[in-house]
């Protein structure tokens, strides 16, 4: 039976559901001491004093860190990959702190409570500056710059554009005006941040269990600021409970819980609480485009001009801060449509609040704000948005390219439109609009679609594109157990099960014939992202897959040689090495497995007893587009007397090449519509005037709950099904599409009150407010 | 203060501070790290776990509240190596990805199958349910693999209306 393509039960699962996984905080080591860590209570304001006395003295207290203290301690946080400007800052605030949160001091005591406890006695004197806490502070040259060794509030400005912008416009019937904002949200894994940092003194090795999404981009950038060899510092990664990118980062609390273990010699462990974690781990999301569409009155996109505006926040994400992400914004904006004239300017500003994190799909702006446009001009045009969408579609023909450059061949937008507008029923739907409103309800269908780079198309893999492709370890063990080793850090995506899908079949053994190895830097390859970017399904299925079978030629190479037939005769059924044909005859893996290890002299000449292939797999041999994308269509209703959005139905067509598990594929499709619908109308990661944050609980900051989401329905486009390596990303496209079509179904429902979306954020008052109720 | 009760069949006398919360007591003092910690303040329901046979939040109740209850956790379903029918529901309808709510929606919907009041719709489920946070699934296949439980264990002639959830 082939593996890929079946729900194969995943392998993770005995293990969580008996109370036996392994998360960060389940992690208790001998004489393991607790961090706590003190933060501003202000925005901004400049520390004139600081008395740690009471602490120190305090009950199971072993050490009090200031900024002070680690400015002799640590470096200064550099980030290991190139980026705008960064400020010169440290593991905590030195003489200024930035934002809501920011880290002023840390406690190290016998238990959390006690470092708790011990931080409230540290008295600290602030006087109070002017937070900057919009676009136009950032911006306003007046205003002076937060770090005193940057030169202004704008971190980083780039400029993109392609074909005849100017040209496009000259031929407008008219252009069409309108600013987009979308509001700060957070990532919010159900497992807050955290780690244990264990220092030997006699080995001088620093080992650090970590939630991370990347154990060796952590320990890079840990030994980088640490000042500590490479080689003595070890990542090791078990469970994590969820991190949709914030994990991805590292943060300064982990150099401060490595340097407290460093000076103490006794392990530290920082499990941060939810308060800590919605105020001070990451959020994501806030920018702005200021959009002009040139259009002809038949509903033809010419031309397109975008500014777009990101907030930072205080300080640079590690390793990928805000300044790397315009460049996938403005390189997708004009998506998949026959735009003739295209430019975009992109600022990067810094600000009193929260540091920005990746965020599933951190460009998902341009989707929103592309699919609001044509919705927009469809509105202005008095044109159905599902017609303006098919009449500007790039067809995915051979030549097509997005107006930015990168080949579109083989995407599917216009089929996955169709194919979603019929699910649910479109014509129907329009009538049921219609009789709706004649009762008085408020009824709106909205759909968006998106294509996404996972991996891309040809030109951006030329030698494994930006990261260089993927590595991967297999290697088949003296019993005939094949290991794989990823560069992978799962946390919740099923790598264990998928890559393993990948290898049996690959090696004709059984499932359980194979197990994936992760989060252990001593044995896993070198990879900057670990998980995140929707790289595993193509970039890590193919460094899997192309190992496996360097290590099944090899085996067959043995195998022929002792039998006295070719190795393209032999092929492995069940573990069993097999002549074609002749069933009777076959040798078990295990047996050529065996001898290998345990006399590798003995092998025929001319053959390779060393049963393991590492190959950095480039991309060769990766099929179809490139391009992951879709359309998603729901049905809304809106209670005029709440405000409430109700959603009816919420259809999704995804093409993601071939599927390897649809069970998981659903899984990520659905999780990322959830976090869709929560962005749109319960979510914001919200502060006041004055800086303070507003939403440090799940009472203010709303998650969606089982009865908010609605069914979602789905169907996959499995364009290129016989592609070998035509497995393509799917982590990310759920959340980057949903904001779109919701939005767009909620301004269909309020069309009668002449309601235009320009706002991401929906909840009832604003509902209300943009039907005229309030 | 002393405490005595009885955690998964097993019986325990432990010393414990006033305001050691169970979650605590049960993860650090018995080292059952299945129940996890998500908000710590009432809302995520990650740490469900039973007590005298009802569903509590074992960050806002005191282990000396347990004194001489009877506590269940997730490490305690299994039997004899079997997985319980709700634990090979939600291995079989893909009810989590992270896990890290997973034993707070099982001991949630273990309580609800307990208790032997099936939801009478799916609608009802997913409001039984929404005690719960979950950030990775989008819910449905929690609610499949809820109901796929319920199937298994009281028969098919109830909660018809969501029958269409678990196909």
């Amino acid at each position: 039976m082939r593996l890929v393509g079946a729900n194969v039960p995943r392998v993770e699962d005995r293990r969580i559901l008996t109370g036996r996984g392994h998360y960060v905080d389940d992690i208790a080591l001998p004489h393991m001491l607790h961090a706590a860590f003190l933060r501003s209570p202000l925005a901004h304001a400049r520390i004139t004093g600081l008395d740690a006395t009471g602490a120190r003295q305090a009950p199971g207290v072993i050490a009090v860190y200031t900024g002070d203290d680690m400015k002799v301690i640590s470096k200064v946080i550099r980030p290991v990959i190139e980026m705008g400007v960064t400020p010169e800052y440290y593991p905590l605030v030195t003489d200024k702190v930035f934002f809501v949160g920011d880290l002023v001091a840390m406690v190290v005591a016998e238990s959390r409570q006690q470092a708790e406890d011990a931080c409230e006695l540290i008295e600290v004197d602030y006087d109070p500056l002017p937070p900057v806490l919009t676009y136009e502070t950032a911006l306003d040259p007046a205003v002076a710059p937060l770090f005193g060794d940057l030169d202004s509030n704008v971190l980083s400005t780039s400029h993109v554009e392609g074909g005849d912008v100017e040209a496009a416009f000259a031929e407008a019937d008219r252009v069409i005006e309108v600013e987009l904002s979308q509001h700060r949200i957070a990532n919010v894994p159900m497992e807050t941040r955290g780690l244990v940092a264990d220092y030997d003194d006699g080995s001088g090795q620093l080992t650090v269990h970590a939630a991370t999404q990347s154990p060796q981009g952590l320990r890079l950038q840990l030994a980088t600021t640490l000042g500590h060899p490479l080689d003595k510092v070890l990542v090791l990664t078990q469970d994590v409970g969820g991190a949709f990118g914030l994990k991805g980062n590292i943060f300064r609390e982990d150099f401060c819980t490595c340097i407290a273990t460093k000076q103490i010699g006794r392990p530290v462990k920082w499990i941060e609480d939810r308060n800590e974690h919605l105020l001070a781990s990451g959020h994501a999301r806030e920018e702005k485009i200021s959009a002009q569409v040139a259009v002809t009155d038949a509903g033809d996109i010419l031309g397109l001009k975008a500014e777009l505006t990101m907030d930072q926040g205080a300080y640079p994400g590690l390793p990928f801060g805000a300044s790397v992400f315009p460049a996938f914004i403005t390189l997708l904006l004009p998506g998949p449509y026959k735009v003739k004239g295209y430019s975009c300017d992109a600022k990067v500003v810094t600000t009193n609040k929260c540091t920005y994190v990746a965020y599933r799909g951190p460009w998902a702006m341009e989707t929103w704000t592309r699919e609001r446009l044509i919705d927009i001009v469809a509105h202005e045009l008095g044109l159905d948005p599902a017609e303006v969408r098919r009449r500007n579609f790039l067809e995915g023909a051979e030549e097509d390219r997005l107006i930015t450059g990168l080949s579109v061949s083989g995407i599917t937008s216009r089929y996955t439109l169709d194919r979603a507008l019929e699910l649910i029923d479109y014509v129907q739907v329009r009538k049921d609009q219609q009789v709706a409103r004649d009762a008085g309800r408020c009824v709106g269908v909205g759909f968006a679609t998106f294509i996404e780079a996972a991996p891309g198309p040809p030109e951006m893999r030329i030698g494994g594109g930006m990261f260089g492709g993927e590595q991967a370890k297999v290697r088949l063990e003296a019993d005939g157990q094949v290991t794989v080793i990823t560069a992978q850090s799962p946390h919740g995506q099923g790598h264990e099960t998928t890559l393993a899908q990948v290898v049996a079949d690959e090696m004709g053994v059984a499932m359980d014939q194979v197990r994936v190895v992760h989060g252990d830097t001593r044995l896993t390859p070198f990879s900057v992202v670990g998980t995140g970017g929707s790289r595993a399904a193509t970039w890590a299925s193919g460094a899997a897959l192309i190992n496996a079978r360097k290590v099944k030629e090899k085996v067959l190479a043995i195998a022929a040689a002792q039998l006295e037939i070719a190795s393209e005769d032999l092929e492995i059924l069940d573990g069993m090495i097999t002549p074609k044909g002749v069933p009777s005859k076959a040798v078990p893996l295990a047996q050529i497995a065996m001898q290998a290890t345990l006399s590798p002299t003995l092998l025929p000449p001319g053959t390779d007893a060393n049963l393991e292939a590492n190959e950095r797999f480039l991309g060769e041999g990766i099929t179809g587009s490139g391009w992951s994308g879709g359309t998603h269509a729901c049905v809304v209703e809106v209670d005029l007397g709440t405000g409430a959005v109700k959603i009816v139905r919420y259809v999704v067509v995804e093409d993601c090449g071939r599927v390897i598990n649809p069970a998981i594929v659903d899984g990520q499709v659905r999780g990322g519509v959830a976090q869709g619908i929560g962005q749109v109308l319960y979510e914001r990661a919200a502060y006041d005037d004055e800086g303070n944050f507003l939403a440090g609980t799940f009472m203010d900051y709303l998650l969606p709950t089982a009865a908010e989401i609605p069914t979602i329905e789905i169907e996959h486009v499995e364009s290129d099904p016989d592609g070998e390596i035509g497995f393509r990303g799917v982590g990310e496209g759920g959340m980057i599409v949903a904001p779109a079509a919701l939005t767009n179904a909620i301004e269909d429902a309020l069309l009668p009150f002449g309601a235009k979306v320009t706002e991401q954020y929906l909840p009832p008052a604003k509902v209300l407010k943009l039907a005229g109720i309030i | 203060m002393q405490v005595e009760l009885i955690v998964n069949g097993s019986s325990y006398k432990a010393p414990v501070e006033p305001q050691r919360t169970l979650a605590d007591f049960l993860r650090d003092d018995l080292r059952l790290t299945g129940t996890h910690l998500g908000c710590e303040h009432g809302v995520c329901g990650a740490c469900t776990v039973i007590v005298d046979g009802q569903a509590v939040r074992s960050c806002l109740m005191l282990a000396v509240q347990a004194d001489g209850s009877e506590v269940m956790t997730i490490e305690g379903l299994e039997k004899d190596g079997k997985l319980h029918p709700l634990q090979e529901a939600f291995r079989d309808c893909h009810s989590f990805q992270c896990g890290f709510c997973t034993p707070g929606f099982v001991m949630t919907a273990l309580a609800l199958l307990q208790e032997g009041t099936v939801p009478a719709s799916e609608e009802e489920l997913r409001e039984e349910l929404s005690g719960n946070l979950c950030r990775c699934t989008g819910y449905q296949s929690i609610v499949e693999g809820v109901t796929e439980a319920i199937r298994r264990t009281t028969g098919t002639a109830s909660i018809s209306a969501i029958d269409g959830g678990a196909a």
